[in-house]
């Protein structure tokens, strides 16, 4: 343990410590896709909204061929339905979100009033709520149906979440910003660590997919899971995965993380829900 | 400057780890991780699943009867809950090095 308290500190100290510049969201913004564009110059910048298969030639083919028959096909169906099924006070959601549900690109957004940042999911459940009917569940099951319908009434509309010129605002931001830049759990990671600087690279049999487009395609019918998962649930998992305890699915780390990660996906397309590995 | 007071924050997690008060006795062991663990969860958010897993597995290991495997689980956790610490200490301003510019 004394090593490895030694290792964290020593490679943490040999590092070169220089004040950081302190940077608006729209220049972190422009800095965080030039990165990626430096890094994978042969990836259209449009096309990193399809994950790690717009870096990855080897997978694409059989991606594209998932797709075609795609697993997340019933989840649309089902969730086309609870969408339009009446509440016990006659309503449904389309009397929140509009007929179709089309309103992926109104979110995460920043609710002055409440002064907290508001997801797609956290929306449907104080719709939900109400109304009267129970709230559903954050990580997968009717969650992922109902917005696996909104998402894909959605496809085509462009990121474009606005960070308002509000302290409040920007310090949900800058603590998404914190989060996906600070290494936590045993192992030692930070999100920039694995989707940004070694992007691309094999982690035992899996490649790291880049960040820039990571907030564009959910809910994501994922082969590991067998199932349909938020993007809650995935940050979830990689925080397992570094041996970190996951907060809670739509806690404000995690909504503040996601309007973090869609800020830096302004100008890409929704185009969930998708399959991925 | 920012050199120097990482250097100092290191120095002073260092130079105050958490420790277990006295000959205190295993079940005493635990308790003291385990305030350990929700101490640095509640000021810094970081928790680490290895360090709660050795809580949990000390505990079993209590109530089985194995004193000395619950001890050394509940001591485990305590450096993993010291380890946790610092890597919050460091990172809180560390990050800001990973920002592209």
């Amino acid at each position: 343990m004394k090593t490895i308290i030694r290792n964290v500190a020593f490679g943490l100290l040999g590092l070169s410590v220089s004040a950081a510049t302190v940077a608006g969201p729209e220049e972190d913004r422009k800095a965080f896709q030039k990165f990626y564009e430096n890094r994978f110059p042969d990836t259209p910048v449009n096309d990193f909204q399809n994950g790690v298969y717009s870096i990855l030639p080897s997978a694409r083919e059989q991606w594209e061929a998932i797709e075609e028959f795609p697993p997340y096909e019933l989840f649309i169906e089902e969730g086309e339905k609870i969408y339009h099924r009446k509440f016990a006070n006659g309503k449904s959601l389309a009397d929140c979100f509009g007929p179709e549900g089309a309103v992926r690109n109104q979110y995460p957004q920043w609710d002055a009033e409440r002064e907290m940042v508001v997801t797609m999911e956290l929306a449907i459940n104080e719709c939900l709520e109400a109304n009267g009917e129970k709230p559903l569940k954050y990580k997968k099951g009717a969650m992922t149906e109902v917005t696996s319908y909104m998402s894909y009434n959605s496809r085509g509309q462009e990121i474009n979440v606005v960070i308002p010129d509000d302290p409040k605002a920007l310090a949900a931001y800058e603590d998404g910003k914190e989060h996906f830049y600070t290494k936590r759990g045993q192992l030692n990671f930070a999100c920039a660590d694995c989707h940004m600087y070694t992007a691309g690279a094999l982690y035992r049999a899996d490649t790291t997919s880049p960040a820039f487009g990571h907030a564009t395609s959910w809910p994501v019918f994922r082969s590991k899971w067998q199932d349909m998962g938020t993007l809650h649930r995935r940050f979830a998992g990689c925080h397992k995965n570094i041996r970190a305890k996951p907060y809670k699915a739509q806690g404000e780390e995690y909504r503040n993380l996601e309007y973090f990660v869609s800020y830096m996906s302004n100008g890409l397309e929704f185009n969930g829900p998708a399959a991925r590995k | 400057m920012k050199f120097v007071k990482t250097t100092a924050a290191v120095l002073a997690l260092t130079a105050t780890p958490f420790a277990f008060a006295g000959n205190g006795t295993t079940a005493e062991h635990i308790q003291e991780a385990e305030a350990a663990f929700k101490q640095v969860a509640a000021e810094t958010s970081y928790q680490w699943t290895v360090a709660e897993n050795a809580i949990k597995a000390a505990k079993k290991a209590l109530e089985a009867g194995n004193d000395a495997e619950a001890r050394n689980q509940a001591h485990r956790a305590m450096d993993l809950v010291e380890a946790t610490k610092l890597q919050a200490t460091l990172e809180s301003e560390a990050w800001k090095m990973r920002v592209p510019k």
